[in-house]
């Protein structure tokens, strides 16, 4: 799993490398001038996304102790979190004002934000199992694998998820 | 999510396949029949869904080919074949929320052909699945540069036209590339490293099905891609932007088929570096792996590593064609040489994921056929690691004329020769196995001597390259191409050669024919030297690459050399002959015909179901030839009470 | 090791070395040179060549003389001598590896500095490339455009590359240097011509349908011829009249893809210009108007069995006196040539 992870991290790594030849070697402007970020409306975003991967850890941690219903509220909070920061990021997406062909800087904030969505979602997905699976009684606390390998996956998106506001909203 | 097969202990009850489902239930199982609607109903969910997106963005035109093609056609299609096969049921019911079932290997096994167009978790039926399919697309990659060479015979324009050209050599290099020599490696390693590992199978078998399904989509994909409008992808088989931008449809048959066979390589390396790590038989330390394993381990570092990078350059190559964004359009901003630093980053390594592997094979086949351990083992697995830390600081050597930043010329230059330093290693630490040995000339064996002669060459005219100033004269000449296939045609496709001779016996069961192999071998050695070295020459006059028509001063050696390759293809003839009939009819094989001492030799060919009766308890290196007493493994109940003896 | 093997061995090296050395001297590897640059490129190569032969003639040999003398029948059953390795050696046949590249590297660093060395007065050439032509501007001299490349003898010439479409790549094999055109940026390589004559002029990036054809001539010439080319090339530019239009029909690459008798093209990627009329006829246009569209806007029209997108949109910025001399001139060729 964590091998991986690490294939994910360089898929990433492409595109950051796309966002580094055009930002600093191609020295675009950054953002162009018109341009605006709503960067609250992200920061406020990226604090649920960091409180949900609590959440998940607390979730993790319950099973461990054999509480079951822990387990199931952290993972339906979980999955409730991460469903808002989508959705707040599909609205984001409808007001920014920009599309992703009108030039380079647009052209990679779609694409990275895009591509962390893409992985939010397939997060989101595993995590609907697992509380399915936990709902159904399938998680106990010696066999919780399914919850653990959810809960690297999504610790990961979350990671993820600070990089690419770091870099794109902020610096 | 799947559960580690660890039931490799105590006896296997071999399952009794299901019966086949008859009438309607045919069309609900898992097989071909269920094919038949999945892959109209998944591509109903694709054109869905653009069209949904398309409407309600009020985008114009609502019916837009290139984005239907690919998700309709390249995506979601290929996705309904895999669930129809059945490729993703166990996951379905798993995410459902039913029970877990460890592998229960009521698929292990082929009884029949029709076995092997299903989804089987059998690791060896996996690896022939491999093998087969692989060669067939080497036969219709061979046949397209069979015509590029046709068409080279003579100056002017004669068969095809300039757009067929480029078509004809991109889906000839795509074709080798991705779905030859990648994943014919992935095959053979499919069928032997669990055996060599002493364990029953791969980690992930459902994984590893799939991983190989993903192939036959990414292959036919570029063989249709000649169907589309337009013609197949004409960029070459390293698709640069800004051209692949342009070009018409094709480009896009050229981009999702490398994404799915690039998938297809990080599943199975994922699953090779974890069967490696955690399914090794007891006593088999690291330093006890054959380099086999160890090339396999390796490789598969580069691959999880390296590839993701080209699944980014062909994604942002199709967001610039179907969303018209900006990644390498200079208009909007973009960069055009990024697709060159991302895709390099990716293809630099996947040169050595073409050749270390073959160097493990060469390893084994060297020590076995000369009855002598191999030279030096630890600096053999060390000087792999070298190639792979290196292989990642390099990737601009393709780019030394391309206007990147001057700066990286030197260091990329130095990094780029250091290269030969771990590979010459490999190389003297082979002549050094020879040295003294008992050498016998079978044709596995002359291979990988044909192998070594070969590459030299190959990697000596990579030297040539790596020096800059020679570099930025030769470059895109035919002395290019004269590298490329000194070391992928002298390289990797003799070492798979060389493997697939030396496992033949394993595999089928049956014995090859030994004179027809060395006839074979003989025939395409001199006739490869011969269709490829001229091109050096070519290449430094002033001959370049690509080009359906070329000056005058080039037609006598161009007419020598597409002579040689028609030589060349037909002596691939005798290997296709030697392996079919003797696959049917070959005289049956003993278990070892080859006294290797390797575990995969050390049970029956072909293998039993479960590989082992019991997981067996290894003891000593693989390569002990002339050591009096020295075992690797212990075999087979006897285990315990020989232990004792050795620990005594 | 016996003394013998060692003997053997060495003759062995001999024979391999003597042949690799043919191959390396017989034929001839590298185009004549033209250019200071050519002739430092030809130095690393030969450097490099020889210690390529001494290594091919040493893992030769080792080769050689294993399959000659440790052969054994197919019978037998005996193994080798358990040798696992030796240290020594193994240091050896890394380290005198590591040497030989480090060398290779630091002559290659110096060629590479001193080939993009370009003196203090070098002549500027701007080169533009496009499917499927070249361009050639003397910022120096007035902006003057060719689209064949004329050069003085002995002369630093400092080339700055741009494309206007895809990727394509400037090559002469007698100059020995080579460098990519690349969209949206500029790059730059330096040649000093040293001997007078005619040279071709490659494009080695692969940039699309014709690649193959896209080829131009450079002339290395005398200063003295060199000024007098420039000075009356210049007045044929700004002349107007049917001069004006051809050369701009030259200057723009036109030839590469098109036939015209008029300017003695004959260039196969696009249709021929000799037809002008018929096609006008076909299209249900008068021809000038034709003509001007079918350059302007290069999509509204495509003949029949040419596949469209190919002609470069990009001439509809040409200057408004120079579209006119070219269309003029086309319409006035195309009717003579009838
Ligand atoms: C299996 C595939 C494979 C392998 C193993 C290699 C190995 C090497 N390659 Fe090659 N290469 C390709 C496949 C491969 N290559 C392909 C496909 C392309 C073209 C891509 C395209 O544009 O289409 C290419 C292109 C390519 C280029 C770019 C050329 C250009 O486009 O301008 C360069 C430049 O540096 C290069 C260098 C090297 C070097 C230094 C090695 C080294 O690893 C070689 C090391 C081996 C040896 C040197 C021989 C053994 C060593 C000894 C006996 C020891 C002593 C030696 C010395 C002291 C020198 N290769
Ligand atoms: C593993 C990789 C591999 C292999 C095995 C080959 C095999 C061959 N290659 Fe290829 N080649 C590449 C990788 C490979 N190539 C790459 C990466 C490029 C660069 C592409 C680019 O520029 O983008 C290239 C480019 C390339 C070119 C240059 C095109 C150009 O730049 O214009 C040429 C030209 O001669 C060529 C020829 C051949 C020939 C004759 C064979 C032969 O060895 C093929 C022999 C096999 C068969 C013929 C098929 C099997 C035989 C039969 C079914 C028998 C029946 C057939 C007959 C009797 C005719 N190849
Ligand atoms: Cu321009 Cu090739
Ligand atoms: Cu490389």
């Amino acid at each position: 799993m964590l091998l991986f992870i690490a294939s994910e991290v360089m898929l990433f790594g492409s595109f950051f490398t796309a966002y580094f030849f055009i930002r600093v070697v191609n020295g675009y402007p950054w953002p162009p001038e018109g341009f605006e970020l709503p960067r609250y409306v992200a920061g406020v975003n990226t604090a649920i996304l960091v409180t949900s991967s609590f959440t998940m850890h607390w979730a993790l941690q319950s099973i461990r102790r054999g509480n079951r219903a822990g387990m199931q509220a952290g993972l339906v909070l979980t999955f409730l979190m991460g469903l808002t920061f989508l959705l707040t990021q599909v609205i984001e997406y409808a007001r920014v004002g920009f599309a992703p062909h009108d030039n380079a800087f647009t052209t990679i904030f779609f694409s990275l934000t895009g591509l962390h969505g893409a992985h939010v979602f397939v997060g989101l997905t595993i995590l609907l199992f697992m509380t399915i699976r936990a709902y159904r009684g399938h998680f106990s606390p010696e066999h919780h694998y399914g919850v653990e390998l959810g809960g690297i996956y999504w610790h990961f998106v979350d990671i993820m998820w600070i990089v690419v506001y770091t870099t794109v909203y902020i610096i | 999510m799947t559960e580690v097969a660890t039931n490799g202990h105590g006896a296997h009850v071999e399952h009794a396949p299901a019966p086949p489902p008859t009438g309607l239930r045919r069309f609900t199982a898992p097989g071909w029949w269920r094919v038949l609607w999945m892959m109209p109903l998944f591509w109903g969910i694709g054109a869905g869904i653009v069209l949904l997106l398309r409407w309600y963005a009020a985008w114009d035109p609502l019916w837009e080919w290139n984005a239907l093609v690919v998700v309709a056609f390249l995506t979601t299609m290929p996705i309904g074949f895999l669930a129809g096969l059945g490729a993703f049921d166990y996951w379905v019911h798993y995410a459902l929320g039913g029970e877990t079932l460890p592998e229960d290997h009521s698929g292990h096994g082929a009884r029949s052909w029709k076995d092997y167009f299903r989804v089987n978790t059998d690791h060896k039926v996996i690896g022939i699945q491999y093998l087969v399919t692989t060669f067939s697309f080497f036969v219709i990659g061979g046949l397209a540069a069979m015509v590029v060479r046709a068409e080279l015979a003579k100056p002017g324009m004669q068969i095809t036209d300039n757009q067929g050209f480029n078509g004809l050599f991109t889906v000839h290099a795509t074709l080798m590339i991705f779905l030859f020599v990648i994943p014919a490696f992935a095959g053979l390693a499919n069928y032997v490293v669990p055996l060599m590992l002493g364990a029953p199978d791969m980690a992930f078998p459902r994984l590893n099905a799939l991983s190989f399904w993903l192939l036959p989509i990414g292959g036919l994909m570029l063989v249709g891609s000649f169907l589309a409008p337009g013609g197949p992808p004409a960029a070459g088989w390293t698709g640069y932007a800004t051209l692949s931008t342009h070009l018409p449809m094709g480009t896009l048959f050229f981009n999702m088929a490398v994404q799915w066979a690039g998938a297809s390589s990080i599943m199975t390396a994922l699953n090779f570096l974890v069967t490696i790590i955690t399914m090794r038989a007891p006593g088999m330390t690291f330093w006890r792996m054959p380099l086999l394993v160890w090339a396999n381990f390796t490789t598969s570092l580069l691959v999880v590593l390296a590839t993701p990078f080209i699944a980014g350059s062909q994604f942002f190559v199709m967001f610039d064609r179907i969303l018209h964004t900006h990644f390498f359009n200079p208009v909007g901003g973009g960069y055009a040489l990024g697709y060159q630093h991302i895709f390099w980053f990716y293809s630099h390594p996947a040169v050595y994921i073409m050749v270390l592997p073959g160097f493990g094979i060469i390893s084994e086949i060297i020590a076995v056929f000369a009855r002598k351990p191999i030279f030096g083992y630890r600096l053999m697995a060390l000087s792999m690691l070298a190639i792979l830390v290196l292989g990642f600081s390099v990737w601009a050597h393709h780019m030394f004329v391309s206007g990147m930043a001057d700066y990286l010329r030197v260091p990329m230059m130095i990094t780029t020769l250091l290269i030969a330093v771990p590979t010459g290693v490999k190389v003297f630490n082979w002549l050094g196995t020879l040295w003294e040995g008992r050498i016998h000339f079978t044709t596995p064996m002359l291979w990988a001597l044909g192998f070594i002669s070969t590459f030299v060459i190959g990697g000596l005219s990579g030297v040539y390259l790596g020096a800059v100033p020679i570099d930025i004269h030769t470059s895109d000449t035919y002395f290019i191409v004269a590298h490329i296939h000194y070391v992928l045609f002298g390289g990797s496709f003799f070492t798979i050669m060389a493997g697939v001779y030396y496992w033949f016996p394993k595999m089928t069961g049956r014995m090859y024919n030994e004179a027809l192999g060395k006839i074979h071998f003989w025939t395409t050695f001199i006739a490869f030297n011969l269709t490829f070295f001229p091109m050096h020459l070519i290449g430094t006059r002033g001959m370049p690459r690509r080009v359906a028509d070329y000056a005058p001063q080039f037609a006598d050696w161009n007419l020598f050399i597409s002579i040689c390759s028609f030589a060349l293809g037909a002596s691939i003839v005798i290997f296709f002959y030697n392996m079919i009939h003797s696959w049917k009819f070959g005289p049956k094989a003993p278990g070892n015909p080859w006294h290797a001492l390797t575990l995969e030799w050390q049970v029956s060919s072909p293998p039993p179901v479960f590989n082992f009766d019991e997981i067996p308890q290894v003891i000593g290196s693989p390569y002990e030839y002339g050591v009096p007493g020295a075992r690797h493994a212990l075999l087979n109940g006897a285990k315990t009470h020989e232990l004792e003896e050795v620990e005594r | 090791m016996r003394r013998g093997a060692i003997l053997q061995l060495t003759v062995l090296a001999l024979i391999i070395g003597g042949l690799t050395t043919a191959v390396a001297v017989i034929p001839n590897w590298l185009p004549p040179t033209a250019a200071e640059q050519a002739d430092r490129i030809d130095f690393v190569f030969w450097y490099v060549t020889i210690i390529c032969i001494v290594i091919y003639a040493v893992v030769g040999a080792a080769l050689v003389y294993s399959v000659w003398k440790f052969r054994v029948r197919p019978d037998d059953d005996a193994d080798g001598p358990p040798i696992h390795g030796h240290t020594g050696l193994e240091i050896g046949w890394t380290a005198i590896p590591f040497g030989l590249v480090t060398s290779m590297a630091i002559i290659s660093a110096i060629v590479l500095a001193r080939n993009d060395h370009t003196g203090s007065n070098p002549l500027k050439v701007d080169i533009t490339a496009q499917q499927f032509a070249w361009t050639f501007t003397y910022p120096q001299h007035d902006k003057l455009t060719t689209n064949i490349l004329r050069l003085p003898v002995n002369r630093p010439t400092r080339f700055t590359l741009q494309a206007l479409d895809v990727i394509h790549s400037f090559w002469v094999p007698e100059f020995g240097q080579k460098q990519d055109a690349v969209p949206g940026i500029r790059t730059h390589i330096t040649v000093t011509p040293n001997k007078i004559g005619t040279y071709p002029i490659i494009c080695t990036e692969l940039c699309g349908l014709g690649h193959a054809v896209m080829r131009s001539t450079v002339i290395v010439m005398p200063q003295d011829k060199f000024t007098a080319w420039v000075n009356q090339s210049g007045k044929a530019v700004s002349g107007g009249g049917a001069a004006a239009g051809k050369a701009v029909f030259v200057s723009q690459g036109c030839g590469a893809c098109h036939t015209l008798q008029a300017a003695k093209s004959t260039g196969k990627v696009g249709p021929d210009l000799d037809k002008l009329p018929d096609y006008a006829q076909q299209a249900g246009m008068p021809l000038e108007q034709f003509v001007r569209e079918s350059i302007v806007d290069p999509e509204a029209y495509v003949e029949k069995g040419f596949p469209p997108n190919v002609m470069p949109p990009t001439f509809k910025s040409l200057p408004k006196a120079q579209l006119n001399a070219l269309v003029k001139f086309l319409v006035d060729s195309s009717k003579a040539a009838k």
